[in-house]
């Protein structure tokens, strides 16, 4: 991968994370293809295979999958439509879980790129943490990993689809009111 | 000494003190009187339909491990190892065929039965009775349409006696079709910094909050054609035990607002009103809570829940989202969609109950402001009992009828000594 490639990617997450931060949510949506899916994922605790805390019964039903499947319960399944109307109810005045608003920073960082499926496309993996801060004293830490696909649209990168993984299985946060 | 708590709970002219929403004192009688003692929900069958199958949940803050053991009978055992009382099992979920503690490696089977005692002959001399120090099984165990429920008291009644009326409303969430319902795969789970209560008197009987508080996400369009004008129809139901539903009328649309669950409904209405009677081609349930903690909603998102009490001001809630099992894929993945959108952690309605319900924990930590009672007197004298419906009807859509419902039958576990005292 070209040195050049890699910092375009870096400089475009960057500005990404700087527009969230800053609430900037209008112009963070024109970041997504008009296909993409937002998918975060949740993960449960599960014996592994070589544990040796229980015999199993049945090996049919042996589950050792801690991520959640994709047609499960996830912590955010949206179209670009969706998160539409997610930044749309923030404008409304009346979200009050974001009323006022969480201030948040976002850490995006072991940025690593890969060649995606077609010749427009990027894989990007990258973590991120996520602080969120709110009201007198309320503090978050939503820390996970994200795998993007990146397409050139226009001369521009463009998200094509993001996947979020967030670490936690029972969440500690009250609510997931912020975006990834 | 148990707290005398009839004079907080003044449901003839409706107030309620805050201080059992913070005390410790009267959290720690919570956990004796109202969780060891009621009808708790532990998960549906379908999570652990193949012997083997178990789940790992919680009453109050006991931890439960529910096992289908390798004959294929349902069990729930305390998850705690008679030797030292580590956690037993750690996974949420899994299948196995004996459960081994990380500490000694004392095992037990999936009946609960202890099999296992490293060094038992040499260390023991032989003379620890392995059949006395089995895992400690639930006092009753029982299933309504594939929701598992039990209890650690041995002298409550029946589950059909406990639900009473309730099992004709569960059946207007649960049983609508034959086969009844299946839940998507994984939950929620979530810590909320409030008191159990909240959450479960809100979805008991709050209709009220839903035109304000939800607002934003009805105007966003993720209520779809859910009213909020002055006109519609609906009642606050409360069948008995401290059981709570929230209605509205027959002629309401009470779905997410996804094309294919609208069609399926319109579709299928008629057959509901066959299977479940006259009921309910008179009104459609929305909401409830089951007492103490298990709640369900059907429009908007199709989930149910349990508000795992975590102390005076902190509950766990762990929530499924549920399809009618004979429903088609795509009205299972719209209702999967929809219940991921709207409720759950990052959900457009839920996300602003949390902030809410944080907020009326936390301003109970002053002294003065506990000095001054909560106001649940909305609709006060405007309630009757309803032959038809079998439950205590509020008049108007909106009452806080069901909350005093829920909290009479609170005071009265907390200030029994037993079942005995209690009526049903």
């Amino acid at each position: 991968m070209r040195d050049e490639l890699l910092r375009d990617v870096e400089q475009f997450l960057y500005r990404e994370a700087r527009l969230l931060d800053e609430r900037r949510f209008h112009e963070w949506l024109e970041l997504f293809t008009d296909d993409v899916r937002y998918w975060m994922a949740g993960r449960s605790t599960r014996y592994p295979r070589s544990s040796k805390a229980i015999t199993i019964l049945d090996p049919e039903r042996r589950q050792e999958a801690d991520l959640a499947i994709e047609d499960e319960l996830a912590v955010l399944d949206e179209t670009k439509a969706t998160l539409g109307g997610r930044i749309a109810r923030l404008d409304t005045g009346m979200a009050w879980g974001e009323d006022p608003p969480s201030r948040t920073r976002h850490i995006i960082t072991n940025i690593e790129v890969e060649a995606g499926d077609t010749a427009s496309e990027l894989k990007v993996y990258a973590n991120f943490l996520v602080y969120r801060t709110r009201a007198e004293t309320e503090q978050d830490f939503y820390v996970g990993a994200r795998q993007d696909v990146l397409r050139r649209v226009d001369g521009a990168w463009k998200i094509a689809r993001r996947k979020l993984v967030l670490d936690q299985n029972v969440l500690l946060p009250k609510n997931v009111s912020v975006f990834f | 000494m148990a707290a005398d708590v009839t004079r907080l709970v003044d449901v003839e002219n409706g107030r309620i003190s805050r201080r059992i929403f913070i005390e410790r004192e009267i959290y720690e009688q919570e956990l004796e009187r109202i969780f060891a003692r009621c009808w708790l929900f532990l998960c549906h069958e379908c999570q652990i339909p193949r012997p083997g199958d178990f789940f790992s949940t919680y009453m109050g803050e006991d931890p439960v491990l529910v096992v289908r053991d390798t004959q294929g009978q349902l069990g729930a055992f305390l998850n705690v190892c008679r030797h030292r009382g580590n956690r037993l099992c750690r996974a949420d979920t899994g299948n196995a065929a004996t459960f081994t503690c990380a500490y000694h490696g004392w095992s037990y089977r999936n009946d609960g039965r202890l099999v296992g005692v490293p060094f038992i002959k040499e260390a023991y001399y032989g003379a620890l009775e392995r059949e006395r120090w089995g895992l400690i099984p639930v006092a009753q165990l029982e299933s309504y349409k594939g929701l598992v429920f039990a209890t650690f008291d041995p002298d409550a009644p029946p589950l059909r006696e406990y639900l009473g009326e309730m099992t004709w409303y569960l059946d207007a969430f649960f049983d609508r079709q034959e086969g009844g319902i299946e839940v998507v795969g994984g939950l929620h789970k979530w810590v909320m910094p409030c008191n159990w209560k909240l959450p479960a008197e809100n979805f008991a009987g709050d209709g009220y909050h839903v035109t304000w508080s939800h607002l934003s996400a009805i105007r966003a369009g993720f209520g779809g054609d859910f009213r909020v004008g002055a006109d519609p129809t609906g009642t606050a139901l409360s069948p008995g035990n401290g059981h709570c539903v929230m209605t509205v009328g027959a002629d309401m649309i009470a779905d997410p607002p996804a094309p294919e669950i609208l069609a399926y409904e319109e579709k299928i209405f008629p057959e509901i009103v066959k299977r479940l009677g006259p009921r309910a081609g008179r009104l459609k349930p929305v909401a409830g809570t089951v007492f103490p903690n298990f709640s369900m909603l059907k429009p908007t998102s199709r989930t149910f829940r349990v508000w795992h009490p975590r102390g005076p001001d902190k509950t766990e809630v762990w929530a499924w989202i549920y399809v009618d099992k004979a429903a088609p894929p795509e009205v299972k993945e719209a209702n999967r969609l929809a219940g991921i959108r709207v409720f759950g952690p990052a959900g457009v309605f839920e996300q602003d109950d949390m902030d809410n319900w944080q907020a009326c924990t936390q301003t109970g930590r002053g002294v003065v402001a506990r000095r001054y009672p909560l106001n649940y007197e909305m609709g006060l004298g405007h309630e009757r009992w309803d032959d038809d419906l079998k439950a205590s009807a509020s008049d108007y859509r909106f009452s806080e009828s069901n909350h005093r419902q829920f909290y009479q039958r609170w005071a009265q576990l907390m200030a029994a000594e037993k079942w005995a005292e209690i009526k049903s």
